[in-house]
């Protein structure tokens, strides 16, 4: 029917990034199964997946009751060794069954919540995408526990280098003629509606966990710049509010590096508009032009003549 | 960093002194947020004039986030929801001054288990990756909260917490302020009785006096020599029996001066109080922007 997931993401609670062999540490959240590491273009690791059964109603625009049993897949990400996320999603079908079977038969698909009697996609899909009722499934909750996992590690010391909310992302994946919208409700929720050509694979996952760490970001580089308060503080101020952008942020921008070649087209669709790398581009400039402009006014006071 | 706010006594000051800590650590360009863990009474929202919380929260308030009744507590943006023209508005260079409201009729914890304590470390952990300060308004006296603090913090070594103790400037309030640090049953017995180094947590925990009324003070003008006399002889034995009862000088974090305006309401002393309609006294807006820095500035902090 389709693809319902959550990304939580949020700035690794660390002073610096961390080295591929601790992300391989702080990831390895279930004893015996390995972290995926891959390294280039940038060091991104995933921890094994993990089940959380499910018996609950799924959210309904309509709020027609809609009972959904099966199990939630669940992962956390470290991009760069910095930003770090819990990402959680279910495949929903019509269940076979007009009742639960045992819990054997929802353990042999793992990933997947069959929907006991009548439910359609759309509701579905709006529903969780709009404001669902209290009580129904909740990845954001699932993965807001797996990202305090990562946060929570004791092989991270806690003093990060900036204050930062975390983002939500909440995706639904369908199968169709080929559309993506992308949302942003309040500072830190965002929705995003993806229909694609073929059936669903983990790699819609990887697109919609690489959007979510860009949009986090560029979010966060947004709340920097405000902070700086350029123009109305004194240049070394700004300056050196901006510094920790320059030091932990500014580097990770790899927009579709993960992604599957046949679904780069929603990416470059979402570069039209709203437009995500040109933003980007334009706020790194602005804090590289603030910062050498602060260095020029260091370095001219220190060299007129006289002064000294 | 959290920041655990307690008193021996009810009505010291508490929740007033704390939240105008925490406005004023605000307007100083940090992102700060309020927790009111006061679960018998609680009123922070009526400080921050937030007319719709004024006696906690109906839905997602703290209480029921504890007791897992649902996903996260509600959050309370001050700058837009409080009904105060003069707070309706952030600031330029100002932080984000949040607002989590404790349950409307909550009642007190009744008791502590691991999922509670479970909860409460998910919720500081998640708000100190957020807020430069979190202040938590932990009630009066020896409680299930004081213990749930004290048990959360232990689970999250690498987080950075204060204590702040209220009292008044009285015989009673100074010596009861001492026992609950250092009493049966005080924060420093609780607390290494759930696995909190004694020394470590000693080094944590300042004193605030509330409603000072100094024997210079402009408000004793007009008392006789005898009056002025008296007050000053009581003041310097309070200061001895505080200073014998390790609640003196070098434990003390700040003061804030006794104020007309709080005397009659419980509320934020912003700058207009003071500049605008003046009735507010200057001196204690000036106390809390010092003891809203002291609060972060490790100097003060430095082992007794
Ligand atoms: N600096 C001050 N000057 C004058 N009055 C004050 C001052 N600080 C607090 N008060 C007043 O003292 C009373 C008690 O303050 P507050 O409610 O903050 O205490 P509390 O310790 O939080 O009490 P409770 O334990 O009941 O929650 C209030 O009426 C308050 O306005
Ligand atoms: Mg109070």
């Amino acid at each position: 029917m389709l693809v319902m997931g959550e990304v939580h993401t949020g700035l690794l609670q660390n002073s610096g990034e961390i080295s591929e062999s601790t992300c391989r540490q702080v990831l390895a959240i279930t004893a015996g199964e390995t972290v995926r590491v891959s390294r280039r273009p940038i060091v991104h690791a995933l921890s094994p997946e993990r089940l959380t059964g499910v018996d609950c109603a799924l959210p309904a625009a309509s709020r027609s009751r809609v009972r959904g049993v099966g199990t939630v897949v669940s992962r956390c990400v470290v991009t760069g060794g910095r930003v770090a996320q819990g990402s959680s999603y279910v495949r929903v079908v019509r269940s076979e069954a007009d009742r639960r079977l045992p819990w054997s038969h929802y353990l042999a698909r793992p990933g997947v919540v069959e929907v006991l009697g009548k439910a359609k996609a759309a509701d579905l899909a709006e529903g969780f995408t709009g404001d669902p009722a209290p009580g129904c499934l909740d990845l954001g909750a699932v993965s807001g526990r797996f990202l305090d996992l990562v946060q929570g590690s004791p092989l991270l010391d806690r003093l990060a280098p900036f204050k930062m909310s975390r983002t939500s992302l909440r995706w639904v994946a369908e199968t169709g003629e080929p559309s993506i919208r992308f949302t942003l409700h309040s500072e830190q929720d965002r929705t995003l509606r993806l229909t694609h050509p073929g059936p669903f694979t983990p790699a819609v996952v990887d697109l919609c966990e690489d959007l979510a760490t860009h949009d986090w970001l560029l979010t966060s580089l947004l709340v920097i710049v405000e902070r700086a308060r350029i123009g109305s503080t004194p240049g070394a101020q700004a300056a050196a509010r901006l510094t920790p952008a320059i030091d932990h942020l500014l580097h990770l921008w790899m927009p579709a590096a993960r992604v599957e070649e046949w679904l780069t087209p929603f990416w470059d669709s979402l570069e039209r508009r709203p437009g995500f790398t040109r933003q980007w581009h334009s706020l790194v400039n602005r804090v590289r032009d603030q910062i050498a402009t602060n260095t020029l006014a260091l370095l001219s006071t220190s060299t007129e003549p006289g002064r000294r | 960093m959290l920041v655990f706010a307690i008193s021996d006594k009810g009505g010291t000051g508490r929740s007033v002194t704390g939240t105008n800590i925490v406005y004023r650590h605000a307007l100083q360009g940090n992102d700060v947020c309020y927790l009111d863990f006061d679960f018998g009474s609680p009123t922070a929202g009526a400080i921050f004039s937030v007319s719709g919380v004024s006696r906690g929260t109906r839905e997602n308030g703290l209480h029921e986030y504890l007791r897992a009744e649902c996903p996260q507590p509600r959050r309370v943006d001050v700058w837009a929801e409080s009904d105060r023209e003069g707070l309706r508005m952030r600031p330029p260079g100002a932080g984000r001054l949040v607002l989590l409201p404790g349950s409307e009729g909550g009642g007190e914890l009744s008791a502590l288990t691991d999922e509670i304590v479970g909860r409460c470390v998910q919720l500081f952990g998640r708000l100190d990756e957020e807020f430069d300060l979190c202040m938590v308004d932990v009630s009066a006296g020896r409680s299930f909260t004081a213990e749930l603090v004290l048990a959360a913090t232990v689970r999250m070594p690498t987080v950075p917490f204060r204590w702040l103790v209220f009292h008044r400037w009285t015989r009673q309030h100074i010596i009861a302020a001492d026992g609950l640090v250092t009493g049966a049953d005080g924060l420093l017995d609780v607390g290494t009785r759930f696995g909190h180094d004694a020394d470590d947590l000693r080094d944590r925990i300042r004193f605030v006096r509330t409603a000072v009324l100094e024997p210079d003070a402009s408000e004793l003008v007009g008392l006789r020599d005898e009056q002025r006399a008296w007050l000053s002889a009581c003041d310097s034995e309070l200061r001895e029996l505080a200073g014998r009862h390790g609640v003196g000088r070098t434990a003390m974090l700040g003061k804030i001066p006794l104020d007309p305006v709080l005397q009659w309401r419980e509320q934020l002393i912003t700058d207009e109080d003071v500049l605008a309609s003046k009735i507010a006294n200057a001196e204690t807006a000036a106390a809390f922007d010092e003891l809203a820095k002291k609060i972060v500035d490790d100097n003060a902090w430095e082992g007794l």
